[in-house]
């Protein structure tokens, strides 16, 4: 796969981590803390809560530094996806028992898996083709849900419309995106 | 009020969980829920990483903000702080007892590279690049010393570090930003050869680093490296 140079330094400090090089994960600091933070401070919209977020983002950075696995995705979103989901854990801990009412009960087996993903590069501007292909509000609550981490109960007070039917619209949404991605 | 009528049979509705999780729209219990589900079945897990690699399209919505310098020290007293802590009590060797041991370990490794030389070298490696690696690893008492003279073959002496119960120690390649390739397990305490397969010699040179790791017996189920790395070194020209 060609990676773009910035993005192959980035893997090579990443890989440099995993062999617990120091100085490796003090330049991917400063190569990609601009990013990370802006990432838990817009999921997070605290201030104090965000740095101390990054600071426990980085240290899983380190520590898992050797799962990152270059060519199933870019590095940085591998890094993007860190943040991301510590920043998630931390909302979730944060917010009052959801309802479990209607979630699926169980999964059930598994059809045809989509392909192998292919590298984000070539994936850039597909997801957004295929995001506008969505009624405008509804495209908007699936770019809200993955920037900014909001919750069902979040998306239905800014779309004014019941929990359910944001439950519904949001789920029907994201098959037709996926008919669209695998198309 | 079950909304499992509004998805299209079982398929549609385990994609969109899926894709739910990924998002990060579950309640903590279902989102426990489903990523053990996740972790333990193939086909979701393919389904994971397509929506993971499909959303990841949006992190250009992520705004850069520079964050404090002020944290760095915080990071570093965490990251490093549990680096320390030895991975197995019994295992390990004091970090002093390793000290005293490694400026042993060192004049062997010296000797080792001086006793190489002094043999006589077959045709071809007269020709080739002639390259040593130490392996160590801060807390760690493992060591060995890799040799190569050309022969696509490297021979490993190991200086130290005892065999682990139910455990084995793994060689790893590491080339560029490339994936660790594993050279396959190798034995403590004695000396070894590992022939360098043809994917690790597209990128063998000065600059590769061979890492050890800890992994359960027969080497790393996944073909990645699972365990604590018990030595690393860098693969230098002599």
């Amino acid at each position: 796969m060609a990676m773009q140079a910035p993005s192959r330094e980035v893997a090579d400090l990443i890989a440099r981590c995993a062999l617990r090089d120091r100085a490796a994960f003090r330049a991917l600091y400063d190569r990609t803390s601009a990013k990370l933070f802006g990432v838990v401070l817009r999921i997070l919209k605290d201030r104090s809560e965000a740095e101390e977020a990054i600071q426990e983002v980085y240290v899983k950075i380190w520590q898992r530094a050797d799962r990152y696995v270059a060519g199933d995705t870019s590095p940085i979103s591998w890094l993007v996806a860190v943040a991301r989901n510590h920043a998630l854990d931390i909302l979730r801990a944060r917010r009052p028992m959801a309802d479990d009412i209607d979630v699926a009960l169980e999964i059930p087996d598994a059809g045809p898996s989509p392909e192998r993903a292919a590298a984000d590069s070539q994936e850039r501007g597909r997801i957004e083709r295929c995001l506008s292909t969505l009624e405008p509000d509804r495209a908007e609550a699936v770019r809200g849900a993955y920037l900014d981490g909001y919750s069902y109960d979040e998306l239905a007070q800014r779309y004014a419309v019941p929990l359910n039917t944001m439950r519904t619209w949001l789920r029907r949404s994201l098959l037709k995106l996926r008919e669209c991605l695998t198309a | 009020m079950s909304t499992s009528d509004d998805m299209d049979g079982g398929e549609g509705r385990r994609n969109a969980l899926v894709a739910e999780y990924v998002l990060g729209l579950l309640s903590p219990a279902e989102h426990d829920r489903v990523h053990r589900l996740i972790e333990n079945d193939q086909a979701l897990r393919a389904e994971r990483d397509f929506w993971v690699s499909r959303f990841a399209a949006l992190n250009e919505g992520y705004e850069e903000v520079p964050a404090p310098d002020r944290l760095w020290p915080g990071i570093e007293a965490r990251a490093f702080g549990d680096t320390r802590a030895p991975v197995k009590p019994g295992f390990w060797e004091s970090l002093l007892l390793w000290r005293s041991i490694a400026a042993g370990a060192l004049a062997v490794a010296v000797a080792a590279i001086g006793f190489n030389l002094l043999q006589p070298r077959p045709d071809v490696s007269s020709l080739t690049t002639q390259l040593v690696a130490a392996l160590e690893q801060e807390g760690s008492n493992v060591k060995f010393v890799a040799l190569y003279d050309g022969t696509g073959q490297v021979r490993l002496t190991a200086l130290s570090g005892d065999a682990v119960p139910e455990k084995d120690f793994e060689l790893w390649a590491i080339q560029g930003g490339n994936n660790p390739i594993s050279m396959g397990v190798i034995p403590a305490n004695q000396r070894s050869t590992v022939s360098i397969a043809p994917e690790v010699m597209a990128g063998w040179g000065e600059g590769s680093v061979l890492a050890i790791t800890l992994e359960p017996k027969g080497g790393s189920p996944s073909g990645v490296p699972t365990g604590p790395i018990v030595a690393k070194g860098a693969v230098q020209q002599i």
